[in-house]
């Protein structure tokens, strides 16, 4: 397979995963990630697709208190077999991904009752300032956090959640930012921290509901996106914990 | 004295001046004009815009020598074209409803100049609302004008403000070009171009600090030049001052060697009377910006 065919092949199985996230969070359907592997022509991709959704797959549990299918649980364990985590990330893409994937192991983790089986994703890739940067360089800062955006469910990395509280206004100036270079996908990403950010009753320089509704109406129906959204709106809704 | 951004701010307004002055002959009005002063874009506002900039070089007073000649020369030269206020009396005569002839002649008036004829018409006007219907920031720039000139209308500076659409704080991203442009006016006449900072309310002080970053990030990056330094100045209008080096540093790269300051990221091309003609405002707004911010620096820093 040439590399860009293998791209196109990875991004339309994150896709369809996201879709299927979307659509367990919408309905009470189960993700099935079995399902999901059964339907994928290439079984490589869709493992890739489980580890880059990661954290996301359990949104429904996370979020909505939905019973853990234990075959999902599994798989994702088993993806992690296929494409181990970086164990010394250094480049920033490392860096956002061995943070993707510490949530991934402590959302397992909490839904197992047990440590994850996977070395390295039991402790914390280091400090958040590492792969957040400085708040005050707000531009780049809300980009690396949109990068995180799967950790931005209650409870999951209470580190990076301290440090996007206390950087509330890079954060509303990054989504701002991206709404105006209708880069969507980054404004939902960042959307789901400023919901987060709400629903724990922090105060913010923007209207949060605002922001999501706006982007809904422009951004299309790109899955992923539509996934972040939706989550954004679950995250705002919340009771306060 | 030593802040990088003074060293910015200084060689902003000094290539500016320097350019303005050297081809101040461009922006001359034709023979024979008349009150009607065809085209008000081409050449009428352009020489208001030019007093502005040297009203306000001369009102700080925190430029070199050099820029101070070029603003007392430039300020004659406008104040001769408009034939010392009698050009501005005419149209005034002709168009009794119009704005222009009172908002250029607040530059002129910060700037030192008077014409008596115009003021007792200005302020017969004023007494009796002659005003044609304008954006709400525009209205701003009218009271404004009535306050530098001296004519109490009495007008009610927060409802005003209010009918604007900074007034109305949307949320930041529902804004375009041309609104950007409405806010740096706003705030503008708010303040008479920095002198009264306190004037913003508080509210849209912070909104302002906010978010001034963001817009002035977004434009920066396609290149929008004169908007960007517009907003630049908004920031240093404020009760607390939003002035980040970076930020300035970013378009004073873009000013040319002569002192050009493009107005956008486009190829500057033509013979000299087009780039003065494509350039002059952005160049004004440059000269504005920088005596604005040094001027802001220094007597913060005192």
């Amino acid at each position: 397979m040439m590399a860009d065919e293998a791209g196109t092949s990875y991004r339309q199985a994150t896709a369809a995963l996201a879709g299927r996230v979307l659509l367990a969070v919408q309905d009470s359907d189960g993700v099935n990630l079995a399902d999901f592997l059964g339907s994928c022509r290439d079984v490589t991709a869709a493992m890739g697709a489980v580890r880059l959704v990661g954290a996301d797959i359990f949104v429904p549990q996370s979020l909505l208190n939905r019973p853990v299918d234990t075959r999902d649980v599994e798989i994702v364990e088993s993806s992690f077999s296929v494409f181990p985590p970086t164990s010394q990330p250094s480049t920033p893409e490392q860096r956002v991904m061995a943070w993707r994937d510490w949530a991934t192991g402590r959302l397992l983790a909490r839904l197992t009752e047990r440590d994850p089986s996977t070395p390295g994703l039991s402790t914390a890739p280091g400090t958040v300032a590492t792969v957040l940067g400085d708040p005050g360089d707000w531009q780049r800062w809300s980009i690396a956090l949109a990068q995180l955006s799967s950790l931005a469910q209650p409870d999951v990395c209470t580190p990076v959640i301290q440090a996007v509280e206390e950087g509330g206004r890079s954060l509303s100036r990054g989504a701002t930012r991206a709404v105006l270079r209708r880069d969507h996908p980054t404004a939902a990403r960042l959307a789901r921290w400023v919901a987060l950010l709400a629903g724990r009753g922090t105060r913010l320089d923007l209207d949060p509901g605002l922001l999501i509704e706006h982007i809904r109406l422009h951004a299309g129906t790109e899955p992923s996106l539509l996934l972040d959204l939706a989550v954004a709106r679950q995250l705002l809704d919340r009771e306060p914990s | 004295m030593t802040s990088p951004l003074t060293h910015t701010a200084h060689d902003m307004t000094a290539g500016a001046m320097r350019w303005l002055r050297a081809n101040r002959e461009l922006g001359a009005f034709p023979a024979d004009i008349s009150g009607d002063v065809g085209n008000p874009d081409s050449v009428y506002k352009p020489l208001g815009e030019l007093a502005l900039a040297a009203s306000l070089v001369l009102r700080e007073g925190v430029a070199g020598a050099a820029q101070l000649d070029a603003a007392r020369e430039l300020m004659d030269f406008s104040w001769g074209q408009m034939r010392k206020g009698d050009l501005l009396y005419e149209r005034q005569l002709r168009h009794p409803l119009m704005t222009d002839p009172l908002e250029l002649y607040g530059h002129y008036v910060r700037g030192g100049r008077r014409h008596r004829a115009l003021e007792e018409l200005l302020e017969f006007n004023a007494s009796v609302g002659s005003l044609e219907e304008v954006m709400p920031n525009r209205r701003l720039a009218v009271a404004n004008a009535h306050r530098v000139v001296g004519l109490d209308r009495a007008d009610d500076w927060e409802a005003l403000t209010r009918a604007t659409w900074l007034g109305m704080t949307p949320p930041p991203w529902a804004i375009n070009w041309m609104t950007a442009y409405a806010v740096t006016h706003t705030v503008f006449h708010l303040t008479d171009w920095g002198a009264s900072p306190r004037d913003v309310p508080a509210d849209l002080a912070d909104y302002l600090r906010t978010w001034l970053p963001v817009w002035i990030d977004i434009w920066s990056e396609v290149l929008q030049w004169d908007l960007v330094i517009e907003l630049l100045i908004v920031g240093v209008c404020l009760p607390m001052a939003h002035c980040v080096p970076a930020e300035w540093e970013r378009v004073a790269k873009a000013q040319h060697a002569d002192g050009l300051m493009p107005r956008d990221g486009e190829p500057i091309v033509g013979d000299r009377l087009q780039r003065f003609r494509a350039h002059q405002h952005t160049t004004v707004v440059a000269a504005v910006g920088g005596t604005l911010a040094l001027s802001r620096l220094l007597n913060e820093s005192t």
